[in-house]
């Protein structure tokens, strides 16, 4: 069980169009995630989805609030302490051509960290070649044509998976994904996401899921949780089947009705949401942070802040002072 | 037809292309290699097509034959590009060819990355692209920009006055298809031009995309690996994968009834927001590289569910199916079994 609360993380920005201030990556995310769940962040770039996942993978500090790793909180932790925790939460990159070493081969790549295991657990020297095959052969690839094969020498795809066999060689509890399908051919995609949700029911990773296309957040799991973040807030939060058929904060539903419609295959939500204006910060943050942008703010939308809860009967949990359904997703069209 | 000198500021018509049996090589250590097999693909006057295909299916090879821009190792090495206006790109040389580009066919490159200079800012760019065009009213050509960007739904003056590092993905993106637009050319080819931005930055690009293309009168052609992209924009969709094109036709034609067992594939392994989970699923095997795209044959046999020998030995022609273009041997033979049954499909689809 990974958990955070309060965090927060604020980078200092120089110059420029897009602002010479601080940017308040994170403003205050909690989160949980049981082991084997799986949790998606969506948003759009610049919401600090990203910070997120590297703030879980121990690769950035945040400046205030707590992460706890299996009830152990990472805060009490001297850095060198931490290590052995973060070492559990794995990244996967959006990039699997730059995550991998060009110069060494699929047997290389995986062999460096199964010798250090190997080592640390007391194992002989031949659990090494066994292991990488076995986690070759979990990820889906074939063992015999890939260990001796370079990373050029494959697909978009095979790579992405070698990097998660990698990440797989240090048994960790978590893997933070971070937009880790975007960059594979759309023919492969459904793949590594059916990989993920697998290697949560067979070994009980969970799977951090970072994402701007909320349509792969229900592939590795549709028992997962979405978190919708807009500037550095959760501002929906909720199962993800829930969010996706029901939304009812106006970005939820933003982001929603700007996914391509697929015409001729589906029909366009009847109330499609359009924002005003692009993710900018801003000095007049008094009140919901989307204020400026949504067609729905009223007086007090710019006067008061709207805090994660939920209202009515509405299953899932918003921060939105006029939560409204409305039919912002594209339906399958009837077949003529 | 005539050339209209682009330093009258009149209306240029859309021009129409038409792209016959052209081929494109790469020199490597294994021989020359097709990255574009004998592709016949027709750009109507004012319409927006989109080239679809997963990496390697040389789109972008496609793309850049437009230009007649292919860079050694690769070559043109049989086919004609014939563009309105200009004739056949594919014999240009030099100092036409340089003229041609920018003032004929603009050419977006992929959004967000690395297509501005870092070290100059966008204006200064602009002058540049203007002094080697030889454009006499630099003035005119800012205000141009200035017009484009603020269109766009950008402050004009103030991307002007930037650097690219200081312009967010959607901004730079738009910057790009100012510079592809503001010398009057009237083809534009944009290459992945929502690649690696976000869904609204997306859809406010894609909406660009249209208005523009209808205002000014344009022929668009978009190159993309996203289904929804094309779905979203473009009139027409061709599908290319292994350096051949394997269907074309109306947009929403081929996207509710896809013939080819690869569209067909394509469109169910799109990860969906709505429907049954369990009904989308990746295509087994892998897209092919220019070393594996086999000589002969099918470019597709290896993943397909339809295969049959002659998939081996033979190359499927283009056969019309109606307003739809397809290449391959099951359909075909499908057709034959229910000749009558796909007739008249045929005749619905031109109905429509």
């Amino acid at each position: 069980m990974i958990t955070g609360q309060g965090i927060t993380k604020t980078f200092r920005q120089r110059g420029g169009v897009l602002g010479g201030r601080d940017v308040r990556a994170l403003r205050g995310v909690d989160f949980s995630i049981a082991r084997g769940g799986a949790v998606s962040f969506i948003g759009e770039s610049g919401c600090g989805k990203t910070t997120l996942g590297r703030i879980l993978a121990g690769l950035e500090s945040h400046d205030s609030g707590e992460i706890t790793i299996d009830g152990v909180s990472m805060t009490s932790l001297r850095p060198r302490a931490r290590r052995p925790y973060f070492r559990r939460i794995q990244l996967i990159h959006q990039d699997p051509y730059s995550a991998l070493n060009p110069t060494r081969t699929v047997h290389q790549t995986l062999a460096a960290p199964l010798a250090l295991r190997a080592r640390q657990t007391g194992r002989a020297k031949g659990w090494i070649d066994e292991r990488a095959e076995e986690l070759l052969g979990l990820v889906g690839l074939d063992p015999g044509h890939v260990l001796p094969r370079y990373p050029h020498q494959l697909s978009g795809g095979m790579r992405q998976r070698v990097v998660i066999a990698r990440a797989l060689t240090v048994d960790p509890e978590a893997l933070v994904a971070d937009e880790a399908v975007s960059m594979i051919d759309v023919s492969l995609r459904l793949g590594i996401l059916g990989l993920l949700r697998d290697l949560r029911e067979r070994l009980g990773v969970s799977v951090l899921f970072i994402t701007h296309d909320v349509a792969t957040a229900r592939y590795i799991g549709d028992d997962g949780e979405l978190y919708v973040i807009y500037r550095g807030q959760v501002v929906e939060r909720g199962p993800v089947e829930t969010i996706i058929s029901a939304p009812v904060h106006p970005y939820t539903q933003a982001l929603l009705s700007a996914i391509p419609v697929l015409h001729g295959l589906e029909v366009p939500g009847g109330q499609p949401v359009t924002p005003a204006g692009a993710l900018e910060e801003d000095e007049h943050d008094a009140g919901c942070l989307f204020a400026r942008r949504c067609p729905f703010a009223t007086g007090r939308c710019s006067a008061e802040v709207p805090v994660l809860g939920r209202t009515g009967d509405i299953p899932q949990e918003h921060a939105c002072f006029h939560p409204e359904r409305r039919s912002v997703v594209a339906m399958p069209a009837g077949r003529a | 037809m005539p050339v209209t000198p682009s330093a009258t500021p009149g209306r240029k018509s859309a021009p129409g292309v038409r792209i016959g049996g052209l081929t494109v090589v790469y020199r490597t250590p294994a021989g020359e290699l097709p990255a574009v097999s004998g592709v016949d693909l027709e750009l109507p006057p004012g319409t927006i097509t989109g080239v679809v295909g997963e990496s390697g299916s040389g789109k972008s090879t496609l793309a850049l034959s437009l230009l007649n821009a292919v860079q050694p190792p690769g070559r043109i090495s049989a086919g004609s590009v014939e563009i309105d206006g200009l004739g056949d790109v594919v014999a240009l040389r030099g100092e036409e060819l340089r003229r041609a580009r920018g003032r004929h066919v603009g050419y977006v490159f992929q959004a967000a990355q690395n297509s501005l200079n870092p070290l100059k800012t966008v204006g200064k760019q602009l002058l540049d692209l203007g002094r080697s065009h030889g454009v006499e009213d630099l003035r005119a050509l800012v205000r141009e920009a200035r017009d484009l960007l603020g269109r766009m739904g950008l402050d004009g003056a103030r991307v002007l006055d930037s650097y690219q590092h200081e312009l967010s993905g959607g901004m730079r993106q738009r910057a790009g298809i100012m510079f592809a637009l503001v010398l009057n050319a009237h083809l534009v080819v944009l290459d992945e031009p929502t690649t690696a931005l976000d869904m609204i930055t997306q859809a406010t690009i894609l909406r660009i995309i249209r208005e523009v293309h209808e205002e000014r009168g344009l022929t668009t052609l978009v190159i993309t690996h996203d289904l929804g992209v094309v779905a979203e924009v473009a009139d027409r969709l061709a599908v290319m994968y292994g350096g051949r094109l394997v269907e074309q036709g109306p947009t929403r034609q081929v996207l509710s009834d896809p013939r080819h067992p690869y569209t067909r594939g394509l469109i169910q392994a799109i990860p969906r927001l709505v429907g049954d989970i369990g009904e989308a699923r990746a295509l087994p095997g892998r897209p092919p590289t220019l070393a594996t795209v086999p000589a002969r044959g099918c470019v597709f046999r290896e993943r397909c569910p339809l295969r049959m020998d002659v998939c081996e030995s033979e190359h499927p022609p283009a056969v019309a199916h109606g307003t739809r273009l397809v290449s391959c041997h099951a359909v075909e033979a499908g057709a034959q079994e229910h000749g009558g049954e796909a007739v008249a499909a045929g005749a619905r689809e031109e109905q429509a």
